[in-house]
């Protein structure tokens, strides 16, 4: 009876001890319940957070590039997409059947797409169609609720209204590449390749905004939690004339060269155009391999932005500069007279002037107006290479212009751009005189120094940007009454008939100071094997026009250059006469829709 | 029949009903996404081992002990069969079938050992080593056989019954604390044989970090749902975790992190309050038991109760390594529902014929 009760004892006493366990079970739980949901909640609520939500960015609006007058250079275009998530299209093949005869595809593109489709990842979405009007998607988009795991979506892509128009001036875009991505850039973002659109890069590109998304354990979009809107890049109102460029290709045809129109006052471009251009849209459409080897073997080099990109000789034009560094010098010559049988004896060779029965007794007026080489051999010879390169480097030859826009080359000086010599020999100096031989400019250059010439010597850093302020490079001393000569002798080229570009100046609203150049071509070997592309002849020489108007107050300088076009005011004359007298009309037009 | 019904421990049943209310609301905010249909069959499986739990309590007590023999070597028999006859399921050598269905014998043993232990100490006491030792035998035979199936889980329930029972049957304490250190001491030899995905397991328990997309994930993720809930939760079906699918096997084993993440601090005390009261009618039942079997059955139900709950929000948690182990009433799984309420049967019935209630079993009665 005893050990019973001592069992039942004991019995009772290991109930209570079962009690103590099952609280103490359950207090552990407990507290490592509280321990996670109230003192380490913040933490988890984080990473439950950072499971769910997904950041993506929001790529910004590309800025617009326009003319002055705010015509559209480069614009985004909206454009539709047709995309498709596999693992939610229950027939595929028979969903891209239907898709087929509503946007008429071929059975080839059927087929690439089945293909494509098989290799993707069903949870993603695949890209069916791109860069689709309006009008094409319409009735897909109407009807989309018909086709699960198909969408249609916006996107926007670069459109250059003008294409080849404006082709070095503008640049193009193309997708990142892994260097981009190291600057910061995002996979599927744009990045200006050339011209304005790489220049301006850092304004056109906007800041990226971004959207919070809650996913779900696959990845896929659930909600759209917080959007921080992209910004749109800036817009950029450029000072070129659309109008003008127009004028200037049309002049130009199809002949390969190159035209700038600065404003004197303000060193900004009105034209930048060289020829042949390229379509920049064929890039942003997807450029094909055929295409671009195309462009790099055509002998025309239509990549090349001949405006910066390429320097030639600039033949007579370069009389000017010899001109004006033999008055500050003051050299006999420049105020005295030379005499020009036709040719110029050196040693045992002869220099000839373009014109073989010689020009007679010349100044420096009718050398210039007349084009006389004869006279600059003489002039150049007693100026010698030190003082001629000096003058150039004055005003901006030999060195870059500082344009935005790249790649620019500085050209060649003698002495300047090369190694100085302690003796020049003498032939060289005076080719150099006529601007031949080793001497090359831009036709910005040269276009930069007409407008120096017709301002008073302000040297401006040319400037393609309409609201920038302008930019000096130096104002360049120079004598009011030497300046005067010059500005006359320029004058004097269009406006009488022994002048080299009279007959190509008449008619003209306005007065034009002028300097024609005829860049000889060194002859090519015979049977030069290159291929053969029209109005585009090795053997021609090339052809400048470069000067300003209006003559009496000057707003506008130029350079024309056509490469191999042959005779400078024949050939390049009547391209700037359709600039100027473009530009005279509008202005005029301008005037009558204000005065009445 | 009215007898019966009024001999029913109230308070039981009550925790058990707010156990099936939060059961099926949580179920509910696992699977409204997708199998809704899964919720509905819970529904009917609820009612189905409610009727088997009523139809149990009819039962005498007796009954359980007269087959505990048979049952207890009927179930050995299938476990000795399984490394001829099973079928492997990931990785594991657990089930056989048997033409009509597919049945784990671990299962079975489960409950026979209990019903076994419970029946040999009926009239034993613990405390002589012959009984002592019989009654090991009788689960380590088992045990081992289950062990090297491998079922870690279904072992260490047999292990933590047993022992629970035992010690309700008056073990020495001396005994006990030499029998946990020479658990503690067979650690490597385990180890050793362990299978890699068990190591795999529980390496993974002791940092889930090294593995993160792997093992790890399902218990870095379910700690993140019952962290991130906080005091209040997210809300009924706005858990986040949950809703977008983060969450392993969120409507079996790993249930309890949904709810823990919609209803937070206050669902979890809610719950392990429920479980507390049904685990302590079942202690008390057991003290107040009108027969040691009936006592030694309600402390090994008591046990197994214990260690599911222990076991399955321990691992959910990442407080415990992941061994494949239901939460009792709130968990989906037809099976292990209706284990549980036949369970819950057995010790209404022990607490039933303990009431006084019952003619054959009141004092004085030639039955009794």
């Amino acid at each position: 009876m005893r050990a019973e009760l001592k069992v039942r004892h004991r019995f009772n006493f290991r109930i209570l001890v079962f009690y103590a366990a099952t609280l103490l079970f359950f207090s552990i739980l407990l507290a490592h319940m509280v321990d996670m949901q109230l003192f380490k909640h913040d933490q988890y609520l984080l990473q439950s957070d950072r499971n769910r939500i997904n950041v993506v960015p929001v790529l910004p609006e590309r800025g617009v590039i326009t003319d002055v007058e705010g015509r559209g250079l480069a614009l985004n275009r909206v454009a539709y997409q047709v995309l498709m998530i596999p693992e939610r299209v229950e027939h595929v093949q028979q969903t891209l059947q239907q898709l087929a005869a509503m946007l008429e595809w071929s059975d080839q593109k059927i087929d690439a797409l089945v293909r494509r489709i098989g290799r993707s990842r069903p949870d993603r979405p695949v890209l069916l169609a791109d860069k689709l009007q309006w009008p094409q998607v319409s009735p897909l988009a109407a009807r989309l609720h018909h086709f699960p795991g198909i969408d249609v979506q916006a996107s926007t892509y670069r459109y250059y209204p003008y294409g080849r128009l404006t082709s070095h001036l503008i640049g193009y875009i193309s997708l990142a590449t892994p260097k981009d991505l190291e600057q910061g850039y995002l996979a599927n973002e744009f990045v200006g390749r050339a011209g304005v659109e790489r220049a301006f890069e850092a304004r056109l590109h906007g800041t990226p905004g971004s959207q919070q998304e809650e996913v779900d354990v696959h990845g896929r979009r659930v909600a759209v939690l917080k959007r921080t809107p992209p910004q749109m890049g800036e817009n950029i109102r450029l000072s070129l004339d659309i109008d003008l460029q127009q004028a200037a290709s049309e002049a130009l045809g199809e002949r390969t060269g190159a035209v700038v129109v600065m404003d004197v006052h303000t060193g900004k471009l009105l034209v930048l155009l060289s020829k042949p251009g390229y379509d920049t849209n064929r890039f942003i459409t997807g450029l094909e391999y055929a295409r671009w080897s195309a462009w790099l073997e055509d002998p025309r080099k239509p990549l090349v932005n001949r405006t910066i990109q390429a320097a030639y000789p600039p033949a007579s034009t370069f009389k000017l500069l010899t001109s004006l560094a033999a008055l500050r010098n003051h050299i006999p010559l420049a105020t005295g007279k030379a005499y020009c049988p036709g040719y110029l004896s050196l040693a045992d060779r002869k220099l000839r002037c373009w014109r073989r029965q010689g020009h007679g007794h010349v100044s420096m007026h009718d050398a210039i107006v007349q084009s006389c080489d004869v006279y600059f051999y003489e002039l150049g010879d007693q100026l010698g290479m030190p003082g001629l390169g000096d003058e150039a480097q004055r005003w901006g030859f030999g060195q870059k212009t500082g344009i935005v826009l790249s790649p620019e080359v500085r050209g060649n000086i003698p002495g300047i751009t090369t190694p100085p010599r302690k003796r020049w020999r003498r032939g060289i100096t005076m080719i150099s005189s006529i601007g031949q031989g080793a001497v090359t400019a831009t036709p910005l250059q040269v276009a930069r120094f007409a407008a120096a010439i017709a301002n008073g010597g302000t040297l401006f850093e040319p400037e393609v940007d309409a609201d920038a302020a302008s930019r000096i490079v130096r104002r360049i001393e120079v004598d009011d009454m030497q300046l005067k000569r010059i500005r006359q002798a320029m004058h004097d080229v269009t406006a009488t008939p022994k002048g080299t570009a009279y007959y190509r100046m008449r008619g003209l609203p306005w007065s034009v100071a002028g300097k024609t150049g005829t860049a000889q071509v060194v002859a090519m070997a015979q049977g030069d094997n290159r291929a053969r592309v029209p109005e585009y002849d090795l053997h021609k020489d090339h052809a400048w026009f470069m000067g300003y108007a209006p003559f009496e107050n000057p707003q506008i300088a130029f350079a024309v250059f056509v490469e191999h076009g042959g005779h400078g005011g024949s050939a390049a004359g009547p391209v700037a006469a359709a600039v100027i007298r473009a530009l005279a009309e509008k202005q005029a037009a301008k005037q009558a829709e204000r005065a009445p | 029949m009215m007898n019966v019904l009024r001999g029913m421990d109230k308070i039981l049943l009550l925790a058990l009903a707010g156990l099936a209310a939060l059961g099926m609301a949580t179920l509910y905010a696992a699977v409204y996404q997708g199998e809704i249909s899964l919720w509905y069959k819970q529904g009917v499986i609820w009612g189905g081992g409610l009727l088997l739990m009523l139809g149990i309590c009819f039962v005498p007590l007796r009954f359980f002990g007269l087959i505990s023999w048979p049952m207890y070597l009927l179930a050995l028999l299938l476990l000795l069969a399984i490394p001829l006859l099973g079928e492997v399921h990931m990785g594991a050598r657990r089930w056989l079938n048997l033409g009509l269905f597919y049945m784990q014998p671990s299962e079975l043993m489960k409950w026979a050992l209990t019903f076994l232990l419970a029946h040999w100490f009926a009239s034993r006491e613990a405390n002589n080593w012959f009984n002592l030792g019989v009654a090991t035998a009788l689960t380590v035979l088992p045990a081992a056989l289950i062990v090297i199936q491998p079922d870690l889980g279904t072992t260490l329930v047999l292990m933590f019954s047993a022992t629970a029972m035992l010690i309700a049957a008056g073990l020495r304490w001396r005994v006990f604390a030499a029998a946990v250190a020479l658990a503690v001491a067979m650690v490597p030899v385990l180890w050793h044989y362990m299978h890699d995905y068990q190591k795999q397991r529980v390496l993974t328990f002791l940092d889930p970090q090294s593995d993160p997309l792997g093992a790890g994930y399902h218990v870095i993720q379910s700690t993140i749902a019952i962290g991130s809930g906080g005091l209040f939760g997210k809300g009924y079906l706005q858990g986040t975790q949950a809703r977008l699918h983060f969450l392993p096997e969120q409507h079996t084993d790993f249930i309890f992190s949904v709810l823990a993440e919609e209803g937070g601090l206050l669902a979890v005390t809610l719950l392990f309050a429920l479980y507390s009261v049904l685990i302590f009618r079942m202690i008390a039942i057991a003290s107040t038991a009108s027969s040691r079997f009936g006592s030694m059955l309600c402390i090994g139900i008591a046990s197994i109760f214990i260690l599911y709950i222990t076991v399955n929000v321990g691992m959910v948690s990442g407080l415990l390594p992941v061994v494949g182990v239901p939460l009792p009433f709130i968990s989906y799984g037809g099976s292990a529902l209706i284990t549980m309420l036949a369970a819950l049967g057995l010790v209404l019935r022990v607490g039933i014929e303990s009431s006084g209630r019952i003619p054959w079993q009141r004092p004085g009665s030639p039955l009794a």
